[in-house]
């Protein structure tokens, strides 16, 4: 049987004990959860399970195997059910084989507290009065508590709407973000608005683009936006700034953004940055975030952005209008993708061109730009831009014409490197990468590496294969040596053992050696 | 001859007052054909700060050019 698994049909414990008999073992335990007749005082009826099942199946086998690891157990499964149950039905079955009666209590114990808290499992109660809700999922009180779990687990953590009810964002009026229109898609779903309460994204520019741009991203439910922006409101900004008013001239920009995109989304933590964006101070804003979205009206900001998200590796969406038109380019920090100055070589200087000030403008174009932006990012951020190649997206609002150029990384750019860049910057090496999955990492060049144990391996072998294995132990040990040359990525089950080597070998000269961040334990199915 | 279809981009569609035109031109490449077209229209920018596309793919300027081919001048943009 597989280590972890679902059943829409009622459990059969008696089968799974069958199939995790082994002849080392001298004992089992097995844990059983049944649907109780009462949760917080309510009279339940029935409830129903639903899950994101691939996360969910991907993280509980991770589970079983660490639990089977951690332990020396001989044979552990995990069944969880799914679908309509009524009282005094089996909701979840673990059952541990082992030599000894304490590590299988341990084992099973282990398990059921961790997928309890982990798996991506969301529970709908039906009350006696009719009444039926969503129940927090275990994982997100946790949180709420300040439950510290000691490592990190990347991935699948559902923060799905309902659950929200639970961290208080109850308002004036009784109302709470709603984001179900969105989770409707099944693209984005539950899994997906986690994936947008988890992300951080920084805006700089909170003008024509920016505006809409930030009023997206806030009102989908984004974890955490930072605002860059120097400039106060000007009475000839609000034509293509409406999120301003003309009572808000000669405050700064950055700060009645903030206050207006709190009021439209209380959720989203916003973090202002009142300043210009300057070669002093873009990497350590850019490091903070996910992604960056690049909304000025200047050649030198756009570069500058440019070089930073390159330096510590970045994506960001770029755009720019000039009277009825306008441009978008995503750059992400692979090795294929053009930044800026790949398609631009000679940078141009600010006036040579144009710009808003000096062009004119109608506000529905930086408006269908910005929204273009912020699209870009809900793609990037589900995962929704798979396949998608780098280019150049032109956009005439006069004649409606939308036209797609492909472009490629400049080999003559000074950026064509991310590692070298990365290795150069003055602001602090960059030492882990982070991959939507196995296949992007691939993608970069890197050769990978994995430092973890063959039993690890055995366990949770990786969804491609990562033939470069060299486990922790021998390197430790000396069995085993580092190859000095050559540009490496390296992983481990959740990103810790992979960053303390990586700083070693960085210690000893290897500049071309980086962390896969978070592990395995991060990466997408 | 060859048979190129030409489209501007904003500073460039500004300045030769058309969005896009249908040249017959001896031009081998996208060079050439670009500084035929100075010749004609006042440009404003220098060929170098300027992109090429050609049938939807940014090129470079000793890029060939084949009758039927759509050829796109892209000026670097800033508004925001």
């Amino acid at each position: 049987m597989r280590a972890f698994s679902f059943s829409s049909a009622p459990l059969d414990p008696g089968r799974y004990r069958a199939a995790i008999e082994d002849p080392a073992a001298g004992g089992y335990a097995s844990f059983e959860g049944w649907v109780r007749d009462h949760n917080e005082g309510r009279t339940v009826q029935r409830l129903e399970y639903e899950a994101f099942e691939t996360l969910a199946i991907e993280e509980g086998g991770r589970i079983v195997a660490e639990a089977v690891a951690k332990f020396g157990v001989a044979r552990a499964a995990c069944v969880h059910r799914l679908g309509s149950l009524a009282v005094g039905d089996l909701a979840v079955w673990v059952g541990v084989s082992s030599a000894h009666r304490g590590e299988a209590f341990a084992a099973c114990r282990y398990i059921i507290d961790e997928v309890k808290h982990r798996v991506p499992i969301w529970k709908k109660e039906h009350y006696t009065d009719g009444d039926s809700g969503w129940v927090n999922c275990e994982r997100c009180a946790a949180v709420a508590q300040g439950h510290d779990h000691g490592h990190d687990h990347g991935h699948g953590h559902g923060h799905a709407t309902d659950d929200l009810a639970s961290h208080a964002h109850l308002h004036l009026s009784g109302a709470r973000q709603d984001y179900s229109r969105q989770i409707a898609l099944p693209e984005v779903g539950r899994a997906g608005q986690a994936k947008l309460a988890a992300a951080s994204v920084l805006v700089v520019g909170a003008g024509g683009l920016g505006v809409p741009v930030l009023q997206y991203l806030v009102a989908a439910g984004l974890g955490r936006i930072g605002i860059v922006d120097g400039d106060v409101v000007e009475p000839s900004n609000l034509h293509r700034q409406p999120l301003y008013g003309i009572a808000d001239v000669g405050r700064p920009k950055a700060a009645v953004a903030a206050e207006r995109l709190r009021a439209l989304n209380p959720d989203v933590r916003i973090e202002t940055h009142a300043t210009r964006a300057t070669g002093g101070n873009i990497d350590e804003l850019v490091k903070h975030y996910d992604l960056v979205v690049e909304c000025t009206d200047n050649f030198r900001a756009k570069f500058l952005v440019s070089d930073a998200v390159v330096r510590v590796l970045k994506p960001a969406v770029f755009a720019s209008v000039h009277q009825y038109e306008g441009q978008v380019q995503v750059y992400r920090p692979l090795p294929h993708w053009p930044c800026l100055r790949c398609l631009w070589p000679e940078a141009p200087r600010d006036g040579m061109v144009g710009n808003c000030a000096e062009g004119g403008v109608l506000g529905p174009v930086p408006a269908t730009l910005g929204a273009m932006q912020a699209m870009a990012v809900l793609k990037r951020l589900l995962g929704l831009d798979a396949g998608e190649a780098p280019a150049l997206v032109t956009v005439d609002l006069l004649s409606l014409e939308t036209r797609r150029l492909i472009a490629r990384r400049n080999p003559d750019c000074n950026h064509d490197d991310p590692g070298t860049a990365a290795a150069n910057a003055p602001e602090g090496p960059v030492l882990e990468l982070e991959f939507g999955t196995l296949a992007e990492a691939f993608e970069s060049g890197l050769e990978l590496v994995d430092i973890r144990e063959s039993w690890e391996r055995l366990h949770d072998p990786p969804g491609l294969q990562v033939p470069t294995h060299l486990p922790l132990s021998a390197l430790v040990s000396g069995q085993l040596e580092f190859p000095t040359e050559g540009r490496y990525l390296i992983v481990c089950a959740h990103g810790v053992r992979s960053l303390s080597v990586t700083e070693q070998l960085r210690e000893h000269g290897l500049n071309q050696v980086y962390s896969l961040k978070g592990g395995l334990a991060a990466l997408r199915s | 001859m060859n048979r190129i279809e030409i489209q501007y981009f904003a500073v460039l569609r500004e300045r030769t007052r058309t969005g896009r035109e249908t040249v017959e031109t001896a031009a081998a490449t996208a060079a050439e054909l670009f500084d035929e077209l100075a010749a004609r229209h006042d440009f404003g920018l220098p060929r170098a700060m300027l992109r090429v596309a050609v049938n939807d793919e940014f090129a470079d300027w000793s890029q060939p050019l084949a009758s039927g081919d759509r050829v796109v001048f892209i000026p670097p943009v800033a508004g925001g």
